[in-house]
C-alpha cells in the first residue's frame, strides 16, 4: 500500500522507547524524503529546461478536496504543481480506472511538488488526500501530438509489448492445460476405458484449438498432433497418422482402445514438446491478428463440413475453442485499434457476440449437439457469420498500421 | 510449473487493456538499443511470477483468515507476517490495482478516523486487532472481506495486461516507498514484522531487475554491478535478523544497520528509476 500520509504518529499505547525510536525514524524519513523531493524536483526542472514552454497546471489539496477539482489539459506532456494546503502529508495520483498513471508521494504539509506526465486523451480521476475524500476529474483532450500519432498510422512499437506479453502468458497457460487435458484423456485410453476416453476427447482438444492462431509456427508438431487421415498415403492405416485424430478414429470409428496406447504416448510427448516450444515463440505484432483471422476463416472454408472430427462429430466444441482463442487476440488488440478505428472495434465486438450466440444454441449438457445433426442450411448460415467475422478481423492489422 | 488460472477473459480484460493503452500510447519511440519485442518475454515471465505469488497469497490468506475467524489469536498472529510476504512481493505493480491495494493494505492513517474508521480494512486492520488489542473479537467481517478482496485480486490479475513501463518502473517505485515511508516501521506498526515485508519487497523488486537485466548492454555493466551490490547489501543486513521461522521484530534493527539499509534502499531507488529509460520505456 502506498500510504497517503507520512510516518505515523506513535499510537498512544506505544511504550516510550518505541515512541522515541519512531520519532528518530520519522526525522530520518524527513531527511530521506527531502532528498528524494529535491532529486525529483531537480529532475523535473531539467525536463522543463529541455522541453520548455509546456503548460503548468496548479492543483491545491485542501483537507477535503482538490482545487480546482476538475482539470482539463491537452494530450501529451503536462506538468502539475501540487500544493499541499492540508495539515497532513498527502500523495497525489492520476488514476485511469484503478490504475495509477502517475503519482507523487509523501508531499509534506505546506510543501509543493511538481509531477510531469505524458497523457493520452481520455478522462482520468485524481486523488485528493485521504482515501475517503471525493476524487476530482482530469479531462485530457486530443492535441496536435495525439492526432499526429493517429495520422502516423498506428501505435508505436512499445504499445504492442503488453498485448504480446499477455498473449505469451495465455499460450503458456493453454499449453500447460493441454498437457494436463491430454494426460487425462490418454490415461483413459491406456486404461481401456472406452466411454471415458470418448468423453474426454473433445475437452482435451479445447486448449489446442485455442492456440490455433500460432499453430503455423510449429507445423511439424501440428502435423503430429492434429493431422487428418486424408493427408497420409494410406489414410487411417498409415503409420504416419498420429495424434488426436488417430485416437479419435480408434475410439469412435473402431469403437475400441486396442492398439492406441503407443499413439497416446506419442501424443503426450508431442504436446510436451509443444509446451516447451511455446516458451520461446517470438511473435511479431502483425502475427496476432493475422493468425486469429486465419483460423476463423478456416472454419468457414474448410471445417464447416465436419471433416475435422469426422468420427466423433465434436466439431462444435472445436469451433467454440477456436473462437475463444481468436477472441483473446482481438481483445488484446482492440484497445489499441479502438481510438484509430472505432467502427471496427464495435463491429468486432458485435460480430463475435453474434457467432458466440449462434454456437451457444447448440450447447447440450457439458458439450454440444453432435455436428452430424446440424443441417446444411444451419451450417451455411454459420459459415456466413464466420466469414463476416474473419473479414472484420482482416481489417485489424490495417487499422493498427501493421499491414 | 503448473498454472491454473481462470480462463474467463471477459470484459475485465478489455478495461484493463484499455488502461494499458492509455498509458503506453504516447510514449516516446523506444531507445534504439533495445528492440521493443525483446521486452515481451520478461513482461510475460513477470506476469507468470505474479500469478504464482497471488496463488500463494490466496492459499495463505485462507489459512490466516480461518485462524482469525476461529478465534485462534496465537495462530493468527503467527500467520500474519508469512501470509503477507506474497502480497509484498508483488507490490511493485500495486499501482495497477490501487482500489484493492487500499482495501487490502492501507494503513490506519490513510483514513480520517484512523483505527476507528469503518473504511480501514485489510491486513493492517486485522493486525491492529490481533497485536494491539490481542483479540480476534469483531475481526470476522474484516477476515471475510480480506479473503474476498484477495480472490478479486486473483481474478483481476488473470485478465490484466501488464503495461511494460509500469512493470519496469515498479521496481523503483517500491524502493522509493520503502525509502520514504516503510523504513520508519510504519507499515507493521502493531506487529513490528516489517523485516518480513522488507525481504519480500526487495525480492519482488529484484525479480523485475533480474528479468530485464539481460536486455541491458555492456555500457550498463557498472550500473548492473552497483544494483546487484546494493541488493546483496540489503540481503546481508536482513540475514542478520533471520530466525528459525522468519525475522526478529523491527525494533531489534540496530541504528547502524538501519543506516546501511536506508542508504542502500535510497541508492536502489535512484538507480532503478533509470531502468525505464535504459529499456526505451522512458
Amino acid at each position: 500500500m502506498t500510504p497517503t500520509s507520512g510516518p505515523a504518529p506513535a499510537p498512544e499505547r506505544r511504550p516510550p522507547s518505541a515512541a522515541m525510536k519512531m520519532a528518530v525514524a520519522a526525522a530520518a524519513v524527513l531527511v530521506v524524503a527531502g532528498g528524494i523531493a529535491f532529486y525529483l524536483a531537480s529532475r523535473t526542472a531539467r525536463h522543463e529546461a529541455r522541453d520548455g514552454g509546456e503548460a503548468v497546471t496548479t492543483v491545491t489539496i485542501t483537507g477535503r478536496t482538490c482545487e480546482p477539482n476538475a482539470l482539463t489539459v491537452p494530450a501529451g506532456r503536462n506538468t502539475f504543481r501540487i500544493v499541499n494546503a492540508s495539515d497532513r502529508a498527502v500523495e497525489w495520483e492520476i488514476l485511469d480506472g484503478v490504475m495509477v498513471v502517475e503519482e507523487r508521494e509523501n508531499i509534506a504539509p505546506g510543501f509543493t511538488q511538481t509531477l510531469t506526465a505524458k497523457l493520452a486523451p481520455g478522462t482520468f480521476t485524481i486523488t485528493c488526500g485521504l482515501l475517503s475524500n471525493p476524487r476530482g476529474t482530469l479531462h485530457v483532450t486530443p492535441s496536435a501530438e495525439s492526432e499526429a500519432m493517429k495520422a502516423a498510422g498506428g501505435p508505436p512499437p512499445v504499445a504492442f509489448i503488453g498485448p504480446l506479453a499477455e498473449y505469451q502468458v495465455y499460450l503458456t497457460l493453454e499449453s500447460a492445460a493441454l498437457v494436463e487435458g491430454a494426460g487425462r484423456f490418454v490415461a483413459a485410453v491406456k486404461a481401456g476405458d472406452l466411454a471415458r476416453a470418448k468423453a474426454l476427447y473433445a475437452p482435451a482438444r479445447v486448449s489446442y484449438e485455442r492456440m490455433g492462431p500460432v499453430a503455423d509456427r510449429f507445423a511439424d508438431l501440428d502435423a503430429a498432433i492434429d493431422a487428418r487421415a486424408e493427408y497420409f498415403e494410406r489414410r487411417e492405416q498409415d503409420p504416419g497418422f498420429t495424434g488426436f485424430h488417430r485416437l479419435e478414429w480408434g475410439l469412435f470409428a473402431q469403437n475400441s482402445t486396442d492398439g492406441l496406447a503407443a499413439v497416446g504416448d506419442k501424443l503426450l510427448a508431442d504436446v510436451a514438446s509443444l509446451r516447451q516450444r511455446v516458451r520461446t515463440l517470438d511473435l511479431p505484432p502483425e502475427a496476432l491478428a493475422a493468425g486469429a483471422q486465419r483460423v476463423v476463416e478456416r472454419i468457414a472454408d474448410q471445417k464447416i463440413d465436419g471433416s475435422d472430427n469426422r468420427y466423433a462429430h465434436s466439431d462444435l466444441s472445436d469451433f467454440e475453442a477456436t473462437l475463444a482463442g481468436s477472441r483473446k487476440v482481438v481483445d488484446l488488440l482492440r484497445p489499441l485499434a479502438a481510438p484509430l478505428d472505432p467502427t471496427l472495434a464495435a463491429d468486432l465486438e458485435r460480430q463475435f457476440g453474434e457467432v458466440e450466440a449462434a454456437l451457444a444454441r447448440y450447447h447440450q449438457g457439458d458439450g454440444f449437439v453432435p455436428y452430424d445433426r446440424i443441417g446444411g442450411d444451419e451450417r451455411a448460415a454459420l459459415a456466413t457469420q464466420l466469414r463476416d467475422l474473419a473479414a472484420a478481423m482482416a481489417r485489424l492489422n490495417a487499422a493498427l498500421g501493421l499491414s | 510449473m503448473q498454472i491454473r488460472l481462470s480462463r474467463d477473459i471477459g470484459s475485465a480484460a478489455f478495461i484493463a487493456i484499455a488502461c494499458a493503452f492509455a498509458n503506453t500510447a504516447i510514449l516516446v519511440p523506444a531507445n534504439a538499443a533495445v528492440e521493443p519485442r525483446a521486452l515481451v518475454a520478461p513482461v510475460a515471465d513477470y506476469k507468470i511470477y505474479v500469478t504464482g505469488k497471488v496463488r500463494e497469497l490466496v492459499t495463505d490468506t485462507r489459512a490466516f483468515t480461518d485462524a482469525v475467524k476461529a478465534g485462534d489469536v496465537a495462530k493468527a498472529k503467527a500467520l500474519f507476517a508469512p501470509t503477507r510476504t506474497s502480497y509484498e512481493a508483488i507490490e511493485p505493480i500495486a499501482e495497477l490495482f490501487s482500489d484493492l491495494d487500499a482495501a487490502i493494505d492501507s494503513r490506519a492513517d490513510d483514513h480520517e478516523q484512523a483505527e476507528k474508521d469503518s473504511g480501514f480494512t485489510g491486513f493492517h486492520r486485522i493486525e491492529y486487532g490481533l497485536f494491539e488489542q490481542n483479540s480476534t473479537a469483531g475481526l470476522a467481517p474484516y477476515a471475510d472481506k480480506l479473503m474476498a478482496d484477495v480472490l478479486e485480486l486473483q481474478k483481476r490479475i488473470a485478465s490484466l495486461t501488464f503495461p511494460p513501463d509500469k512493470v519496469v518502473g515498479g521496481a523503483a517505485v517500491l524502493m522509493e516507498e520503502v525509502a520514504a515511508t516503510k523504513i520508519s516501521g510504519e507499515e507493521d506498526r502493531y506487529s513490528h514484522t516489517d523485516l518480513w515485508d522488507f525481504q519480500a519487497n526487495f525480492d519482488g523488486s529484484r525479480k523485475i531487475f533480474e528479468l530485464f537485466r539481460p536486455l541491458l548492454g555492456t555500457d550498463d555493466r557498472a550500473f548492473v554491478e552497483k544494483v546487484e551490490a546494493n541488493f546483496a547489501t540489503v540481503d546481508k543486513i536482513l540475514a542478520k535478523y533471520k530466525t528459525a521461522d522468519g525475522f526478529q521484530t523491527y525494533d531489534k534493527l540496530t541504528d547502524a544497520d538501519r543506516k546501511v539499509l536506508s542508504a542502500a534502499v535510497n541508492t536502489l531507488a535512484e538507480d532503478l528509476s533509470t531502468l525505464r529509460g535504459k529499456l526505451g520505456l522512458g
